[in-house]
C-alpha cells in the first residue's frame, strides 16, 4: 500500500491556478525526486502535503486513508516531515536540546537517559553517531545541521521526509554525507521526497522522478528507465516558439567592464564585459554566485571588491546611490521583499527612483511626477487607470513591470541588472517581460540578468555565462549553446568535462 | 470542505473586512458626536477652550510621533521627556530673549532626537530600546543639571506663547502651524515621500537608492522639533517647569497616531489623520471629565478605546 498519495490536487491563488489536478503515489523505501522549473508548482505541492496550504480540490491519502492536513503539526503527527531550506534549529541550543525541542512527549524535566539514548540512535541513523550530544548547533556546518534536523524528525517517528533543495549551498563532500544519510533512511523503510534543480542528483540518489510544469503533472518515471535528455524534455516541454521576440542585436561599445570581482564567500575572480544593446545572462543555480554578482554591481553587497567600470568610469562598489548615479539599476527577484513597495500606490512605485529628478530644493514637483508616472506606465505596459491602485492589488507580472518602470528612469540608457526577472510570473506576462527586455536593448541599454531557468536563458540571451559555485564555467554566444551544455555546466560541470 | 469555510470565516474576506472597519468608524464617530453634544457644558466656551488646549499640547507631540511611526520605527518612549527637557531649556535660556530661547529649545529637541534617529538609521538599533535609553539619559541628565529644582523663567516674554488671538488660544495656533508644516513635509517634500517609502518597505527603499539612514534621522529630528514646541507651550502656560511636565505625552501621542489610522508598521498615514486622532482622544477625555469620571476612569477608558482601534485596524489589514 502506498504510504502517501495525492489525488487530483488543485490550488488557486487569486486568478492563478498554480496546481492543476496533480496525482502521485509514494511507496515505502522510495526516494522520489520532484523536478520542475520555478513556478512549476513544486513548493505549492509540498505546502499542501505539509499542511501549510489547503487544496482547493483533491485529496491527500496517508496509508490509503484520505486525510485533510490542517497544519504543519498535524502533518508531523501523520509522519510527514519537512526539512526546509531555512532550517528550524535553534543555533544556541545543543544538539540534544534541538532534537527534543517542541516534542510533545517530553516532560518538564527531560535530561533522562531514555531521551539521550533515542537521540544518539537517531543521530547514528543519519551518520552522526560520533557527534557529542552537548555540541551547540551553531558550531555545526550546514550539512550537519540538516542531518540533525533529519535525526529530529526520526525521533518523531516521521515516515516521509521532504527535503527542499538540501544541497543548494553544500560542497561535494557534504552532499555525499546527506546522500548516505538518505540511503540509510531508505533502508530503514522510510520514504524521501527530494526536491532539486540539479538533475545529476536525480540520477545519483533517486529511484523515481515526478516532473511538474506550470502546475501540471507531466509524469512520473523510474530513474533507471530514462536519461537526462528525457528528463529535460519533460521539464521544458516543447512550446518555446512565440515566447521570445525575434531580434537582431548589434553589439555596441562595451558598457560594463568587470575585473576581479569578489563577493566573499561565494564569488571570486569574476570578469565580465557587457556591451550596449545586449542581453547577458548569468546562468546558474542557487549558490552559483550569479545573484551575488548582480547584487554587488547594484551596490547591495557590503563586502564586494573589484574593479568595475561603467562607460569607462570607475563604479564605486557597496553604494546603491553610486550605482544609480552611474545609471546602473537593479530589479530584484524578491518582489514583496525589495522589488516593489506593495503598500504604496502604483504611481509612486513607478517613480520611486526619480524623486530627485522631479524635485527642486527638496520640494516635489507633483505635476512632473504625475507625468513621469503616466509616461512610465505606458512604457512598461501598466494600465494608466491603475496608477492610483495599491501595488499589491496587481498580479505578479504587473508588479514586475513596476520594478522595470522604476529602473527605466531618464533618457540616457544605462545598465539594467535583473535577477530572475520572470520568477512567479505567468506565461502571458512572461512574454511581455521578454518584449520589455528587448525594448530596453534596442534603446541602448546593457542588460545583465541572472536566471536558473534554462529555457529562458537560451531564449533571451545574446551571451550566456554559465556559473557554478562562484566561478564562470563557460561563455557562449547566441546559438552556440544548447540546453544540455548549459544544464551540464550549471548542475555538475565535472560531468561535462 | 468544512475547514476551508471555517478558516475564511475567521479571517473575513478582504472587502468585507474593509467595509466593517469603515462602518465601525462611522458608527463610532456618530456615537462620539452624540455623546459629546449631549454632555451638559460640552459646547461652553470654557470647555471648548480647554479642549483646544489639550489638543494643542498632545497634538504637537503626536505630529512628531507620526514621523517616527511612518518611517517604520513604531514609536519613541522618549518624546515625553524631550517635551519636559526642552521646556526646561527654554525657561533657562529666556534671559537671551524669547525668540533666541525658542530657537535654543527647538534645537535642543532636534539634537536629542537626531542622536536617537542616527542610532536607529545608521546602526539599525531597535527604535524602542534606543528611545528607552534616551528617556533614561534625559531624566538623569536633567536631574543632574537642575539639582532636582523646579526651573523658573530666566526672563520675560512668555506672553508670546499664551493667551488668545481673535478668540483662539495661541497654543492652538502653534499646533495648527505644526500640522501644516508636518503635512507639508510629508506630501510636498522629497524627504517626506522618502520617509513613507522607507516605512513601507525598508529593503525596497535601499534597493531604490534612498538614503534610508538619513531619512530616518530627519524623521526623528522633526519629532524632536515638534516635541520641543509642545514643551515651550507648556512652559509658557505653567510659568515654570520640571521633568514631570511632559510625563505620559508619548503614550497619548501614539494613541492619537493609531486612532487616526496611521499604520503601526509604517509606510502609510498622515499628519491630518493624527489631527483627527488627537481630536477624538481629547473629546473623549473632555466628555469623561465633564461627566464626572475620575482620572483613573479616564485612563482606563482611553486604554480600552485604543485597544479597540488597534484591533479594528488589524482586522482591516488582513486579507
Amino acid at each position: 500500500m502506498p504510504i502517501l498519495a495525492v489525488e487530483g490536487l488543485t490550488k488557486r491563488f487569486g486568478p492563478n491556478e498554480v496546481l492543476k489536478n496533480v496525482s502521485l503515489t509514494l511507496e515505502a523505501q522510495e526516494i522520489r525526486a520532484i523536478c520542475g522549473e520555478n513556478g512549476a508548482g513544486k513548493s505549492t505541492l509540498v505546502k499542501i502535503i505539509t499542511g501549510v496550504h489547503l487544496a482547493d480540490a483533491g485529496a491527500v491519502l496517508v496509508d490509503g486513508h484520505p486525510v485533510e492536513i490542517l497544519n504543519p503539526q498535524h502533518a508531523q503527527q501523520l509522519g510527514i516531515a519537512l526539512v526546509a531550506q531555512e532550517l528550524s534549529l535553534a543555533p544556541a541550543l545543543s544538539v540534544l536540546d534541538n532534537i527534543w525541542l517542541g516534542n510533545r512527549e517530553v516532560p518538564l524535566f527531560h535530561r533522562r537517559k531514555r531521551f539521550r539514548e533515542q537521540a544518539q540512535k537517531a543521530l547514528a541513523n543519519v551518520g552522526l553517531g560520533d557527534l557529542p550530544l552537548e555540541t551547540p548547533v551553531s558550531q555545526l556546518s550546514i550539512a550537519r545541521r540538516q542531518l540533525v534536523e533529519l535525526a529530529r524528525m526520526l525521533t518523531r517517528n516521521a515516515r516521509v521526509f521532504i527535503l527542499d533543495e538540501p544541497t543548494a549551498t553544500l560542497s561535494d563532500v557534504e552532499i555525499e554525507r546527506i546522500f548516505s544519510a538518505l540511503r540509510a533512511l531508505k533502508t530503514e523503510g522510510k520514504t524521501v521526497i527530494y526536491i532539486t534543480h540539479r538533475l545529476g542528483e536525480v540520477f545519483q540518489i533517486c529511484d523515481s522522478v515526478t516532473v511538474l510544469r506550470n502546475g501540471e503533472l507531466i509524469g512520473t518515471r523510474r530513474t533507471n528507465e530514462i536519461d537526462r535528455a528525457n528528463l529535460m524534455e519533460m521539464m521544458l516541454g516543447r512550446s518555446l516558439g512565440e515566447m521570445y521576440p525575434e531580434w537582431n542585436s548589434e553589439p555596441g561599445e562595451p558598457m560594463l567592464v568587470v575585473k576581479n570581482l569578489a563577493v566573499p564567500p561565494i564569488v571570486q575572480n569574476f570578469d565580465l564585459t557587457a556591451q550596449r544593446g545586449m542581453v547577458i545572462c548569468l546562468a546558474g543555480q542557487v549558490g552559483s554566485g550569479a545573484i551575488e554578482v548582480l547584487r554587488a554591481l547594484a551596490g547591495l553587497a557590503y563586502n564586494a571588491t573589484g574593479d568595475v567600470r561603467v562607460a569607462g568610469k570607475t563604479l564605486p562598489l557597496r553604494s546603491v546611490a553610486a550605482a544609480q548615479d552611474a545609471k546602473v539599476q537593479f530589479i530584484s527577484e524578491d518582489r514583496a521583499g525589495e522589488g516593489v513597495f506593495l503598500r504604496l500606490r502604483v504611481g509612486w512605485n513607478l517613480i520611486a527612483t526619480r524623486l530627485a529628478e522631479h524635485s527642486r530644493f527638496g520640494m516635489l514637483a507633483h505635476d512632473g511626477l504625475r507625468a513621469a508616472a503616466a509616461e512610465t506606465a505606458t512604457a512598461v505596459g501598466v494600465d494608466r487607470a491603475r496608477l492610483r491602485s495599491q501595488a499589491d492589488e496587481l498580479s505578479g507580472g504587473n508588479q514586475q513591470k513596476l520594478a522595470f518602470g522604476r529602473a527605466l528612469g531618464g533618457d540616457e540608457p544605462g545598465v539594467l541588472l535583473m535577477n530572475e526577472p520572470t520568477r512567479g510570473v505567468d506565461v502571458g506576462a512572461r512574454a511581455e517581460i521578454y518584449r520589455l527586455i528587448r525594448q530596453f536593448c534596442n534603446r541602448g541599454y546593457c542588460l545583465v540578468m541572472a536566471s536558473s531557468d534554462i529555457e529562458e536563458v537560451l531564449g533571451i540571451s545574446d551571451v550566456i555565462v554559465s556559473m557554478y559555485r562562484g566561478r564562470r564555467v563557460a561563455t557562449y554566444r547566441r546559438g552556440e549553446a544548447d540546453v544540455h551544455r548549459v544544464l551540464a555546466d550549471i548542475t555538475h560541470p565535472v560531468e561535462a568535462a | 470542505m468544512s475547514n476551508v469555510s471555517l478558516r475564511s470565516g475567521f479571517l473575513l474576506g478582504g472587502i468585507r473586512a474593509r467595509q466593517i472597519v469603515l462602518a465601525v468608524r462611522i458608527l463610532a464617530g456618530g456615537a462620539l458626536a452624540i455623546f459629546a453634544l449631549s454632555t451638559p457644558g460640552f459646547t461652553s466656551p470654557l470647555s471648548i477652550n480647554s479642549l483646544l488646549n489639550a489638543i494643542s499640547f498632545i497634538g504637537c507631540v503626536a505630529v512628531g510621533m507620526t514621523f517616527i511611526t511612518i518611517t517604520g520605527n513604531i514609536m519613541s518612549l522618549a518624546l515625553g521627556a524631550t517635551v519636559s527637557a526642552s521646556a526646561l531649556v527654554f525657561l533657562a535660556s529666556l534671559s537671551l530673549g524669547v525668540f533666541p530661547a525658542f530657537l535654543v529649545a527647538v534645537l535642543f529637541g532636534v539634537v536629542i532626537t537626531a542622536v536617537q534617529g542616527a542610532m536607529v538609521g545608521y546602526i539599525r538599533a531597535n527604535p524602542l530600546l534606543v528611545s528607552i535609553a534616551g528617556l533614561s539619559l534625559l531624566i538623569g541628565g536633567a536631574a543632574l543639571a537642575t539639582g532636582g529644582q523646579r526651573i523658573y523663567p530666566g526672563g520675560e516674554g512668555l506672553q508670546a506663547f499664551k493667551g488668545r488671538v481673535a478668540g483662539i488660544p495661541i497654543e492652538a495656533l502653534y499646533f495648527f502651524a505644526t500640522v501644516v508644516i508636518g503635512q507639508f513635509v510629508l506630501s510636498w517634500t522629497r524627504i517626506g515621500r522618502e520617509m513613507v517609502m522607507v516605512g513601507s518597505n525598508l529593503r525596497a527603499a535601499i534597493a531604490a537608492g534612498i538614503d534610508t539612514a538619513r531619512t530616518i534621522t530627519v524623521a526623528y529630528m522633526l519629532a524632536g522639533a515638534f516635541s520641543a514646541v509642545a514643551g515651550i507651550l507648556l512652559a509658557a502656560r505653567y510659568g515654570s517647569g520640571d521633568m514631570e511636565l511632559g510625563l505620559g505625552y508619548d503614550y497619548t501621542a501614539i494613541a492619537a497616531v493609531l486612532v487616526g489610522g496611521t499604520a503601526i508598521q509604517g509606510g502609510s498615514g498622515s499628519v491630518v489623520r493624527t489631527l483627527i486622532g488627537v481630536t477624538v482622544i481629547a473629546i473623549i477625555a473632555t466628555v469623561l471629565l465633564l461627566r464626572g469620571f475620575s482620572q483613573q476612569w479616564q485612563y482606563l477608558i482611553t486604554g480600552l478605546i485604543v485597544l479597540a482601534v488597534i484591533m479594528l485596524h488589524t482586522i482591516g489589514e488582513r486579507r
